[in-house]
């Protein structure tokens, strides 16, 4: 390599770094931008485990299409969350309710909410939501709020019934009105877990192709 | 490379620096995951279904006029992949390479969404009621000018009740019954099987038999019901020692002769000569004159055949005396006494009864010609495309004034037609078969209509209310009503019979019409037309009548023999292409008074020296877009002829000419080199040699490429050994992880291992269709995929010609012998991922994408992968395939699976991104699964409690998959075997956990071992 050559690589180097500091402070101001327009996102809190990274959408709570009170109905109806998520015990899926399912208690327990535990009568504007779509038959478009890559094979039925909590991963939905992302999902979290880094010392297969394929 | 930091232009450091910053930045943009996505719930959730979980429904297959029965894995209302039913007494579990990709026909991109109605000449998309209101009206208007008469039924033939209920139906509107067309049917075998045993279909018991002859019978392809007598063929060659030798009697050598330990060319037509010298009814030297084989090797068949007890002969090919040939072998089978034995007329196929003569069909299209018929209706059949261009079909449907096609795919004759009432997919109707007596095969839908399609027998019916006459007669709401009505057994039987897929009772048939056939065009004989070369035009084992052609799976499937995908052929011999100066590649010109084709030539040992072939299949002008303008169609070749005594389509017909274009076009072929080089990858061993095997283990383990029968039992890996310290152990790690044998895991107590038996595959590559539908694999070779090169542009396979084929399981081909034009031997391989113990490519990943899981597997991580590449090129069984574009990304060109293609994928298979290398790894996804559902239940995994989609739809049961340090499962048995061999290992110390049994050869009684 001729000295000339080496030194027409000065240039296009600084344009390349020109072209990613620039691309960086794009980023960044669109990410501020988004952040500003887009009050959906609310960041509530942090997930306990501390495995947080930028790519992870710890913590992120995206507006549902109805405002579902899981503390109503876990914590004052005292419902278990396999209820509804009737398949996390026995399929890698959770399963989502049915319409319904929601339909066969709601059917009954109309908008119309009576004064009750010290709150006035009033008209729910989730129920009223809900019997609407049930009307048109139509399902609720719910929105996704734990996600993993499509190449990562996540068994819920082994977890539960390996005795791992549903908060564990999840957090305390019960206490949630409107649920976030509570753990970061990141690989590291996973495995911190799998290795038996946790209390109590749950252990698991972290051989790549256990959830990898 | 020693250069001084100094005097370079950019210091390294900074260069990583800007390097750094830029990644990260490209990091922040393109990880950003804030994507929304949406759960969408059932309204209400059906019954016994679980998300994530998948559902059976047993059913039967309709690819071709068989009957097979399927298991169609269903998960949230979609089916994704078809599986034989074990319980199945025809097909016994197995599927073939077609009835594998009917769901590529279930969801293929180019199916009609909905009626179509033609307007102003061209077809316009309708509604249900216009489409239905149209064809009553239609009708109405024939029944009231006394002319229904005249109307034709074209229907697919299928068994079951639907040909009856059809016929039915066409009664009530004062209609002819329908005429029952399979393509591919060798009407002269079945006219000679009713007259010597008054079934069109005897079952064949290749096991029984010590010598097995075809005379041009390709029974593991098209002839007959392929995967039960491939079933029973493999389990014959199974026995080894007590096996069947099989000569093959033939112009070409087909799969099936490439299966015989030893084929016989002769001229086409000159079958019948041979079998009539060895029945005593010709001489010897009069039958060697007609087929240009020698005296003696026509000598040494008949007294093999006369010793051999109980022999199976067999007739095929569609030659202008096909039902003389097949009545003379019938005549011989039973002279030699094999009927009773080896030819059971007592336990027939029924699949095939009722088929319709093709010279009939023709006789109809002659009559749509003439303007007799005013109404034509097309159901599942395609006659524009299988019919000779000769017999002018289009322009004879066109001369009718209303034509119906209920087909669900707009195909060359759809086309014509001026209403489209698309039917269900077999998956999507109701229904049944009746393959063997007293077995009702029955059909379900596995899921929900893709599209706006109704099936034609709900169609029938709802017309049948519409007019007075026949609403008496039909009053079942729906043609599932109506065949629970009609079940053997009613309601309960029904009910139950869908469970298992199987019921027991008779449907009824049409009324038989066994009238003697008249046909108006006998077939010239081939030697008096004109041409240098004689064609003989076979349909293809892949594609089968052309309706296969607008799969991409089964475009992509390299043909058995010549191995290429995508494109069509000229076989030609060898030594007469050294004569000509024909290279493979070079454009060929076939030319007959009817018209000509081009075609790049396949030099090829297995054709007669004065004969070239051409397969039937491709070559559309319509049906979408993998089939159109895919290949030649050598139909166009073809005079219109049938044979006078069973009125079959006569297709090896006529001679050609053949000049060379000058041209070259690329074989679209997946194969290296045809030949071994020595280095032992397909081994085979002489019957004869079979007692030495077992004695003299020690001497074979010197022989390149046998097995180290030191470490066969539980195929430790070095890498697990070593684990274990067992060696290298001056080196003992403290923690071995999950690869110590007493890890709490248990990982490591597994070994992943595979079986191929030779001595079974025939190499019919239903397991590489099987492996495309189970593990996402992206078809590369679409038209429209190859967007890059200018003079591949649009070229079908061109992506392939560039190597870049998916193929994660392949069967490789070798041709042993044959170099001097004499008799040479086909060996088949099956080669994927041999999870190698020892694996080269493991090492050279940079990133530890690719690594040795403690349970045996090479597991390739997607995820992990940044595409360089070196694994794939560090393999020496060039097992691994790297995406070269997004095959998956819609967005891409190149995208595999078109809407709604793409509902076809295996909801727990990755699909893989660009730049990614994949690979098999034994379907981890099953053995996961098998483990979560032994987990579940508490229990470990019972052996041989699963396989892999290969070793599931092998119609040989060639492919064991399981556990081998487990004694329990076969697999570990059968790794013992005292053929067994490994491919390279002893060369190259890969210990592969895939064990290969060497093939079992049986030469010539006569001739010296090892011949």
């Amino acid at each position: 390599m001729t000295q000339r050559r080496k030194w027409a690589i000065i240039p296009g180097l600084v344009a390349l770094a020109a072209v990613a500091a620039l691309l960086s402070a794009y980023t960044g101001a669109m990410q501020q931008q988004q952040q500003q327009q887009a009050p959906d996102t609310v960041i509530t809190e942090r997930g306990a485990w501390g495995y947080s990274a930028a790519s992870s959408p710890q913590g992120r709570a995206p507006v549902q299409p109805i405002a579902f009170p899981h503390p109503t109905h876990v914590q004052t109806l005292g419902m278990n969350c396999l209820y509804c998520h009737f398949a996390a015990n026995k399929s890698t899926d959770p399963g989502l309710p049915a319409m319904s399912t929601c339909m066969g208690c709601h059917l009954v327990v109309g908008p119309n909410r009576p004064a009750m535990n010290g709150r006035p009568a009033r008209v729910s504007e989730g129920i009223t939501t809900l019997t609407n779509y049930w009307k048109k038959k139509q399902p609720v478009p719910w929105v996704r709020v734990h996600y993993l890559p499509d190449y990562v094979n996540f068994p819920h039925m082994r977890h539960v019934n390996a005795g791992v909590t549903c908060q564990t991963c999840h957090g305390p939905v019960q206490k949630m009105t409107r649920v976030y992302q509570y753990a970061s999902l990141n690989m590291g979290w996973c495995v911190n877990c799998h290795v038996g880094n946790v209390n109590p010392a749950w252990k698991a297969r972290y051989d790549c192709s256990v959830c990898h394929y | 490379m020693s250069e001084n930091p100094a005097q370079s232009g950019v210091r390294r450091r900074e260069f990583l620096k800007i390097l750094g910053a830029g990644t990260a930045t490209t990091a922040a943009i393109g990880c950003s995951s804030d994507r929304v996505e949406k759960l969408i719930p059932y309204l209400t959730q059906p019954d016994e279904t679980v998300p994530g979980v998948s559902n059976y429904y047993a059913s039967t297959c309709r690819e071709c006029s068989a009957g097979c029965g399927v298991l169609l894995e269903t998960r949230d209302g979609r089916t994704f992949k078809l599986e034989g039913n074990p319980d199945h007494p025809l097909n016994r579990g197995a599927l073939c390479a077609r009835g594998q990709a009917a769901v590529q026909g279930l969801y293929n991109p180019d199916r009609y969404r909905g009626p179509m109605i033609r307007r102003n000449g061209k077809l316009e998309p309708a509604t249900w009621d216009q489409a239905l209101q149209l064809l009553s009206q239609r009708l109405g208007e024939l029944q009231s000018r006394g002319q229904a008469g005249s109307a034709v039924f074209l229907n697919r033939h299928e068994s079951g009740s639907f040909p009856a209920f059809l016929d039915r139906w066409l009664a009530a509107f004062g209609m002819p019954a329908h005429l029952s067309v399979d393509p591919l049917a060798d009407h002269a075998v079945l006219e000679a099987n009713h007259q010597s045993y008054g079934v069109a279909w005897p079952s064949l018991s290749f096991s029984a038999a010590r010598l097995i002859v075809s005379f041009g019978a390709d029974f593991l392809e098209t002839w007959g019901a392929s995967v039960p007598q491939q079933l029973d063929f493999a389990d014959a060659r199974a026995k080894l020692e007590g096996a069947p030798r099989f000569v093959y009697v033939g112009p070409r050598r087909s799969l099936t002769g490439c299966n015989a330990d030893q084929w016989i060319a002769c001229k086409p037509g000159s079958e019948l000569a041979i079998v009539n010298a060895i029945r005593g009814t010709g001489s010897i030297e009069q039958a060697a004159q007609a087929s240009g084989v020698s005296a003696a090797v026509l000598q040494a068949l008949a007294d093999e055949i006369r010793a051999a007890k109980p022999s199976l002969l067999l007739a095929g090919g569609s030659g202008a005396n096909g039902t003389e040939l097949a009545l003379a072998v019938n005549a011989l089978n039973q002279q030699l006494g094999n009927v009773g034995t080896t030819v059971l007329p007592s336990q027939p196929i029924t699949s095939f009864e009722g088929i319709t003569p093709a010279a009939e069909v023709a006789a109809a299209i002659e009559r749509m010609r003439s303007g007799e018929v005013q109404l034509l209706m097309v159901r599942g059949l395609n006659p524009a495309f299988m019919m000779p261009a000769a017999a002018r079909v289009a322009e004879a449907i066109a001369k009718v004034p209303f034509k119906v096609s209920f087909s669900s795919y707009p195909d060359e004759t759809s086309e014509l037609c001026d209403l489209i009432l698309p039917d269900h997919h077999p998956i999507e109707s109701w229904g049944d078969a009746q393959p063997i007596p007293n077995v009702l095969s029955m059909q379900q839908p596995g899921m929900d209509p893709v599209y706006d399609t109704r099936q034609t027998a709900d169609v029938l019916l709802q017309l049948a209310k519409g007019s007075p006459k026949a609403a008496a007669q039909f009053t079942a709401p729906n043609y599932m009503r109506w065949l629970i009505a009609n079940h053997p057994g009613g309601t309960d039987a029904f009910t139950a019979s869908l469970q298992k897929g199987i019921g027991s009772g008779t449907v009824e048939r049409p009324a038989a019409r066994r009238a003697p056939v008249t046909v108006a065009k006998p077939a010239t004989p081939i030697d008096q037309t004109t041409g240098d070369f004689y064609l003989v035009v076979y349909p293809s084992p892949i594609l089968g009548d052309g309706s296969g052609a607008n799969k991409p799976w089964l475009q992509e499937l390299p043909d058995p023999v010549t191995k290429i995908c995508w494109q069509s052929w000229i076989e030609v011999n060898q030594k007469t292409a050294q004569r000509l100066g024909i290279d493979s590649g070079d454009v060929l010109r076939l030319e007959t008074p009817q018209g000509a084709v081009e075609a790049p030539a396949y030099v090829y040992m297995g054709i007669q020296a004065d004969t070239v072939a051409m397969a039937f299949g491709r070559g559309h002008t319509a049906y979408g877009r993998y089939a159109q303008n895919v290949g030649v169609n050598p139909g166009a070749l073809l005079p219109v002829g049938f044979d006078p005594r069973s009125g079959g389509f006569v297709w090896t017909a006529t001679k050609v000419k053949l000049t060379k274009v000058g041209t070259f076009t690329p074989l679209v072929t997946t194969e290296g080199s045809a030949r071994q080089h020595g280095r032992g990858i397909a081994q085979a061993v002489s019957v004869d040699e079979l007692g030495k095997l077992g004695t003299e283990q020690e001497e074979h383990e010197e022989m390149p490429g046998d097995a180290s029968h030191a470490y066969l039992p539980g195929l430790r890996s070095p890498l697990a050994s070593d684990a274990t310290g067992e060696i290298g152990s001056s080196v003992k790690r403290k923690e071995k992880g999950m690869y110590a044998p007493d890890h709490w895991s248990q990982m490591a107590q597994r070994r992943w291992a595979m079986t191929i038996d030779l001595a079974r595959c025939t190499g019919c590559s239903a397991c590489v269709t099987a492996c495309y539908a189970e593990n996402n694999i992206p078809t590369v070779g679409a038209p429209y995929q190859e967007v890059h090169t200018a003079f591949l542009h649009g070229v079908p396979g061109g992506n392939i010609l560039k190597g870049r084929e998916m193929n994660w399981i392949r069967l490789e081909r070798y041709w042993e012998g044959g170099e001097d034009g004499g008799d040479f031997e086909a060996r088949f391989v099956p080669m994927l991922c041999q999870q190698c113990g020892n694996a080269p490519c493991e090492p050279v990943c940079p990133v530890y994408a690719t690594y040795h899981a403690p349970d045996g597997l090479n597991v390739q991580v997607y995820n992990r992968c940044v595409g360089t590449r070196y694994c794939s090129n560090n393999c020496p069984y060039k097992v691994r395939y790297f995406n070269w574009f997004g095959y998956g990304e819609p967005a891409r060109p190149q995208y595999a699976w078109p809407e709604r293609m793409s509902w076809q994928l295996n909801p727990d298979v990755t699909v893989r991104g660009k730049g990614v290398m994949e690979k098999c790894t034994f379907c981890v996804q099953r053995i996961r699964e098998a483990e979560h559902r032994a987990k579940m239940e508490n229990r470990p995994v019972r052996p041989d409690e699963f396989t892999t989609a290969c070793a599931q739809a092998c119609p040989s049961k060639a492919i064991v998959f399981g556990d081998a340090a487990d004694e329990q499962w076969s697999v570990a048995r059968m790794a013992q075997d005292r053929r067994a061999y490994h491919v390279f290992h002893e060369m190259l110390n890969t210990f592969p956990a895939v064990v290969y049994l060497k093939k079992v050869n049986h030469p010539a009684p006569a001739a010296p071992a090892g011949a």
